[in-house]
């Protein structure tokens, strides 16, 4: 069976790009913290989202829904109205994080199909098992901090979905447990579904360049014509040991286009692109690219050459395939 | 600190575009921006308080820039021939040709900025959420213009076709390539 292409979509005129432009399944979320994408003017109203939903399966392509935050104590009502709106649209499976909303769309959604966010960073069979055993999860997002040999492993010690990400913006920290956004703003994408808070982002232009703020504190800065990356601490550049760099990671985009036919060897069900922030542009270019990717392969063709043919949306101008071939410093 | 983006008009071009600094473009906005919201509310909904934001669009080759508050119906457009002392909330800048490719969505804002062919200052959220009501709009040239149907799409095509040639000749940067 050909792998499943799951893709971003942040409005519903990017749901419909996605479709169109070849994607089995499209993942979105609600206007609101519930969703770790939560910026100003993203997002879906639930009525947007029945609308979503309509046009998907009329073409045949899959709705997931990410409800994949945190909920905060005392207070989870948006996402039991997140779950709740998302099986009245006939979305074909929610993608959790937080034990509390896992556990409530079990026992009172019982037909919604459960997916494990990445935010929930399973990575052992241990883990899984327990998302599984409890919750009914059907598919894991996998952390990226595996290798493909260790994924191959891990497929071979459970018995659900596997989803891998492969192309675009990439936290080098665990997913659900990096702080740093806190830290310097008082928000994060674990609780508040954003990291970086645009309200909490300035640049500033002068002589030397642009500098990038995020809440006061300088994190970069950037000549004429450097490339530049999302202002966030992780891509952000310190001083340390009297050398000024990119202290935890450069400004790259993940690409594992080429390792494609080894995450499928090694029992990955479906591929994973991000970017429900970014533009239908980009949506529909890289889902076109990937669709022939995948195509190819499943027709033993040769590779498509992706990292060229995208090489202007990615992030820094630089591709990386992360963790799958453990190269990071 | 002046600044130079790939994709700006040729020299000759710029001299022709110059006489529309004396045109009422701004009105002609406004009334364009205005219908837009009467007919697509929702938009004006995503966007929600920034409608009341101001933004200036600094096309960095021409001498006229646009000073807009997208607030619905009461929305509006000043077309401005010196951009020197203009402040406003968000300033975003580029080329015509890039900053026309954001609003129908030709152009990634994020790889656009990654690029460095446009830049950006002032109040991120509200760039932000301007960016993304604009994407979800599905803006047409006939809808700047008040044309439907037939004429809508001749006016959709032309200007769309029109718009493409005139990137490939001033080197515009390519959804998916390098700048």
């Amino acid at each position: 069976m050909s792998l499943e292409l799951v893709c971003p979509a942040g409005t519903p005129s990017a749901l419909r790009a996605a479709v169109e432009a070849g994607a089995h399944s499209v993942y979105c979320g609600f206007r609101d913290e519930t969703n770790a994408r939560n910026f100003p003017g993203l997002n879906f109203s639930p009525d947007e989202l029945v609308e979503g939903v309509r046009f998907a399966h009329a073409h045949g392509t899959k709705v997931l829904v990410a409800i994949n935050t945190f909920a905060k104590a005392g207070a989870m009502d948006a996402w039991k109205a997140a779950l709740a709106n998302a099986e009245k649209a006939g979305a074909d499976a929610v993608i959790l994080a937080d034990l509390a909303v896992l556990d409530h769309a079990a026992t009172h959604h019982p037909n919604l199909r459960l997916h494990l966010s990445v935010q929930a960073a399973a990575a052992t069979p241990e883990a899984i098992a327990f998302y599984a055993d409890t919750f009914g999860v059907k598919r894991i997002v996998m952390p990226r901090v595996l290798s493909v040999e260790e994924i191959a492993k891990l497929n071979a010690a459970i018995n659900v979905e596997t989803e891998a990400f492969v192309f675009g913006g990439l936290c080098p920290m665990t997913e659900g447990r990096c702080s740093l956004s806190s830290y310097a703003t008082g928000k994060s994408p674990n609780l508040t579904g954003v990291c970086s808070p645009p309200e909490h982002v300035a640049y500033t232009e002068d002589k030397n360049g642009t500098a990038t703020r995020l809440n006061g504190f300088t994190i970069d800065r950037f000549g004429a014509g450097e490339q530049a990356g999302y202002p966030t601490l992780c891509k952000g550049r310190f001083v340390a040991g009297g050398k000024t760099f990119y202290l935890f990671e450069d400004p790259v985009s993940l690409n594992a286009a080429s390792l494609i036919a080894a995450l499928a060897k090694a029992g990955v069900t479906a591929l994973k692109i991000e970017g429900r922030q970014r533009g239908k542009g980009y949506v529909a270019e890289v889902v076109r690219t990937f669709r022939a990717a995948v195509e190819a392969i499943d027709a033993g063709g040769t590779e498509v050459e992706v990292g060229r043919l995208l090489s202007g949306l990615v992030e820094g101008g630089r591709q990386t395939s992360g963790a799958y071939k453990k190269t990071w410093r | 600190m002046a600044e130079h983006f790939r994709g700006e008009l040729p020299r000759f071009l710029r001299i022709l575009a110059a006489p529309a600094g004396f045109l009422p473009l701004g009105p002609a906005l406004t009334m364009a921006v205005r219908r837009f919201a009467r007919r697509k509310p929702a938009v004006f909904d995503r966007l929600g308080e920034y409608g009341k934001c101001s933004f200036l669009i600094e096309p960095s080759d021409l001498d006229v820039s646009f000073l807009m508050v997208p607030d619905g119906v009461r929305a509006e457009v000043k077309c401005l021939r010196r951009r020197a002392s203009q402040t406003a909330d968000v300033t975003v800048r580029g080329p015509l040709l890039v900053l026309l490719g954001l609003l129908d969505g030709t152009f990634d804002g994020d790889a656009l900025f990654f690029n460095r062919a446009i830049s950006v200052s002032g109040r991120t959220d509200a760039l932000v959420a301007l960016r993304n009501s604009i994407e979800d709009a599905e803006l047409t040239p006939a809808d700047f213009v008040g044309a439907t149907g037939s004429l809508g799409k001749l006016v959709d095509r032309s200007v769309i076709g029109g718009l493409g040639l005139a990137r490939r000749f001033t080197g515009s940067p390519i959804p998916g390539e390098p700048s």
